[in-house]
């Protein structure tokens, strides 16, 4: 990637489904980018929008129901304008997805080996020796104990984290220039979870890839993220790099979200409400119903302007725009709690579970 | 100390593995292999563990949803308090050996959530009837009074009266969480077991129902056996933790002692995979590779030794602990076959030319995290030994000397409890020597 331009680029990317409802708007004017070599996370609610949006970029969701608008700009090549032959050639190639359940992900009246070997040689013309090879040696990478004699299990002689194991296995098949994750690991335990986002971590140096991670556990984005992008109801809230957003969280959502945190000070309780119906959603600003520092400015009009409120970080909130005072949401100093002001927790909660 | 409200003592629940035409029983899966705990009124034991290590099993056997295979569990509520034990040292309380109409009894005084709200309601049954269900089955034939108390508690839970006549779809999942809560209200139950009751759920609605399960807590006085695999969900709601691995307990402790100070190593490694909201935190600790071992066939001595990044060194060998871990992941590796030389020739090879030995003994050693050399001649002398027997292709004899030259006490003793602080116990072999605990602490 010799030019500035970003591996991946999406602009005002909208997807509405036809349903017995009328029409509902999942994913409503997102813009986003990737770069190669770093990760972005997309964090929000279940029902935001995180996965539609990033299952829109190859256009894996149905269509119809589904229809996908803006643009995704792929090293140069609009994806969404592909014509659906060539869009599979990079689908699974250059941009290798990976899901949450690896169980329902995979086929399990095959071996792992077989289906590896099948998405290579789906997009490379290899024989089925190298093929196999090739799978034994993918399987080996992602740390799959003696991957050759593996090579001939079925999925259910796999363990959780060694089906994602396998699954990651599959995804680096055309060596992928962006990996698209949806919440890898939410199904896994902690300690299984930290193996995966170690691999991740190793692989994403090694063939230099950009990954695209959609998660809603703040834990997982602190540990992997370089750029965070806030989504809530279909919209972007917020985004920024993954410090200033942990140290200044700009707009209420995104407070609120980290509040919920026992490191943050929570107590429980979570934000109030529940997220808007997707088929009518409120005017102005979509958190606003929810918000406890709307006004009567954040409930007209559409989803406020993204305003710059430190290099890198935006914001679309009323209150950081022309007319708008930002002391009004950033009252108070932001950050974890640091041991003796902790709230009615005990006091318990001011020593980070990993400081060792 | 009063009386507990519940005492398990040594529970055990093994399900047998049968084979062939008569159906003999060949072996057991030890899902929950002799665990004890205590639980006072009106508090809130925490169990965790990684999945595999029977924690639901345990939470199900204590209900006697089902049939535990030996140990005792002594349930002090639901007007039993007070019952001392009889000439032949069975308790009266002990619901394990309770008929069919104490069971029932004890089953108002115990409920359990679970953690698929969608699966645990039937579709068909309006919520109100779901949760007035209990109410019927406990023998409240008035149908308006079932409403009344039915209407009230899901006021109770955050949801509103006229909720009564809704199917469980038109929930959320937070939503039927909430009514699953009522459900188990409903009966004025003295304890409820609540297997995983937020895992399925959203961060913030996890939020919402945690602070709703101690606000509840609170008003019913109930005692709670909250099991969980996700820490920060124990150090919010739990007031103490029992660790499970594999099917024992290896370390039980107050909330805060067990955060800020744990004392098995497993604990260690449990806590430093949390993932923690804190971009500047260093990244990794201690790092478990590998899953659960087989319940089947656990390992001998310390159950997690296998694992443990703290295994005991033999008397008169020191080395780095990283490699010392290394020789035994490698030793047992190497007995189980599972070291396929040829494949590792292969990736070092990366082409034509075959590659050098030392070049094939440097990846096997990379591979298994033993550094260069070992401090020790004798063991840096035997690995060189079998990795030389490995390339030869004779897998056996390397096994042999390796697994004579590598042993550790982890592996051939079980670890006793030992006490740390009140009632902060566990079972490494590390802390041997120091004041051990009673088998029982709290038996009377």
């Amino acid at each position: 990637m010799s030019s500035d331009q970003p591996l991946l680029e999406v602009e005002d990317l909208t997807t509405t489904f036809s349903t017995d409802d009328g029409t509902l708007t999942a994913v409503d004017g997102v813009d986003f980018s990737v770069d190669t070599g770093e990760t972005v996370c997309i964090v929000g609610e279940s029902g935001s929008g995180k996965t539609v949006a990033t299952e829109s970029i190859t256009k894996i969701i149905k269509t119809p129901p589904g229809h996908v608008e803006g643009s995704v700009r792929y090293e140069g090549r609009d994806l969404l304008s592909l014509p659906e032959p060539k869009l599979r050639e990079i689908r699974g190639n250059e941009i290798a997805h990976i899901f949450q359940n690896p169980q329902e992900a995979m086929n399990h009246c095959y071996t792992v080996g077989w289906q590896i070997a099948e998405a290579l040689q789906i997009h490379q013309d290899v024989s089925d020796e190298a093929a196999r090879a090739k799978a034994v040696d993918l399987l080996d990478r992602v740390g799959i104990a003696n991957a050759s004699s593996r090579f001939d299990d079925y999925p259910h002689e796999f363990s959780g984290g060694q089906k994602q194991r396998v699954m990651i296995a599959m995804a680096l098949v055309g060596d992928p220039d962006l990996l698209i994750a949806d919440e890898p690991t939410t199904a896994l335990d902690v300690t299984v979870q930290a193996q995966i986002l170690k691999l991740l971590d190793e692989l994403q140096d090694e063939f230099d890839m950009g990954i695209l991670f959609v998660t809603h556990d703040l834990g997982v984005v602190a540990q992997i993220a370089d750029r965070i992008v806030v989504m809530y109801a279909g919209k972007v809230m917020e985004r920024g790099g993954v410090l200033d957003i942990f140290d200044n969280p700009a707009h209420p959502y995104t407070q609120q979200l980290l509040e919920c945190l026992p490191e943050f000070g929570g107590t429980g309780g979570g934000i109030p409400g529940t997220l808007p119906d997707p088929h009518d959603p409120p005017d102005g600003c979509r958190f606003a119903p929810r918000c406890e520092y709307a006004e009567e400015a954040c409930r007209t009009g559409g989803q406020p302007e993204e305003i710059e409120v430190a290099p890198g970080q935006r914001v679309s909130c009323v209150h950081y725009g022309p007319g708008g005072s930002p002391s009004v949401v950033r009252s108070e100093e932001f950050g974890p709690a640091n041991g003796d002001e902790t709230g009615p927790t005990g006091g318990e909660s001011g020593v980070g579970p990993a400081d060792d | 100390m009063t009386e507990p409200l519940l005492s398990v003592r040594d529970l055990k629940k093994h399900y047998p593995i049968r084979k062939g035409v008569f159906n003999r029983q060949v072996g057991a899966a030890r899902a929950v292999d002799g665990i004890s705990f205590d639980i006072a009124p009106g508090e809130t034991l925490g169990l965790v563990g990684e999945s595999g290590c029977g924690k639901s099993t345990a939470a199900s056997s204590v209900i006697r949803l089902e049939e535990p295979t030996a140990g005792e569990v002594v349930f002090n509520g639901n007007g039993r308090e007070g019952a001392a034990r009889t000439p032949d040292g069975t308790h009266p309380n002990d619901v394990t050996r309770f008929d069919d109409d104490e069971l029932k009894a004890f089953r108002r005084g115990a409920q359990m959530i679970f953690q698929d709200p969608s699966s645990s309601f039937d579709p068909r049954m309006s919520v109100g009837n779901a949760v007035g269900e209990l109410l019927k089955v406990h023998g409240m034939s008035d149908r308006h009074r079932r409403r009344a108390i039915v209407e009230d508690l899901l006021e109770r839970v955050g949801l509103s009266a006229n909720d009564f006549d809704r199917y469980p779809h038109e929930f959320s999942g937070g939503q039927k969480q909430r009514i699953a809560l009522a459900r188990a209200l409903v009966l004025n139950p003295d304890l409820i077991i609540a297997d995983e009751p937020v895992s399925a759920l959203d961060v913030s609605i996890q939020a919402e129902i945690l602070s709703l399960i101690d606000d509840l807590q609170e008003e019913f006085g109930l005692s709670l056996l909250f099991i969980s695999h996700d820490m920060s969900v124990i150090r919010q709601i739990c007031d103490r933790v029992a660790v499970m691995y594999l099917g024992e307990i290896v370390e039980i402790g107050p909330v805060e002692g067990i955060f800020s100070d744990p004392q098995h190593p497993y604990t260690e490694a449990l806590l430093s995979s949390i993932p923690t909201p804190d971009p500047r935190a260093s990244v990794g600790g201690i790092e478990l590779k590998g899953t659960v071992p087989s319940p089947t066939n656990p390992p001998s001595g310390c159950r997690f030794h296998t694992r443990c990044h703290k295994v005991i060194q033999p008397e008169g060998v020191d080395v780095d602990q990283d490699d010392w871990r290394g020789l035994l992941n490698f030793r047992d590796s190497v007995v189980a076959g599972e070291i396929d030389v040829e494949q590792v020739r292969e990736n070092v090879a990366a082409g034509e030319t075959a590659p050098a030995e030392s070049e094939v003994r440097a990846e096997l050693r990379r591979e298994f995290d033993i550094g260069e050399t070992v401090d020790d001649p004798d063991l840096e002398r035997t690995l060189s030994e079998a990795i030389g027997l490995l390339l030869q292709d004779d897998d056996e004899r390397a096994g042999e000397i390796l697994s004579n030259a590598i042993t550790t006490p982890c592996a051939q003793t079980e670890p006793a409890r030992t006490v740390h602080g009140p009632d902060h116990e566990s079972a490494c072999l590390r802390h041997e020597g120091r004041a051990s605990a009673e088998p029982n602490p709290a038996d009377d």
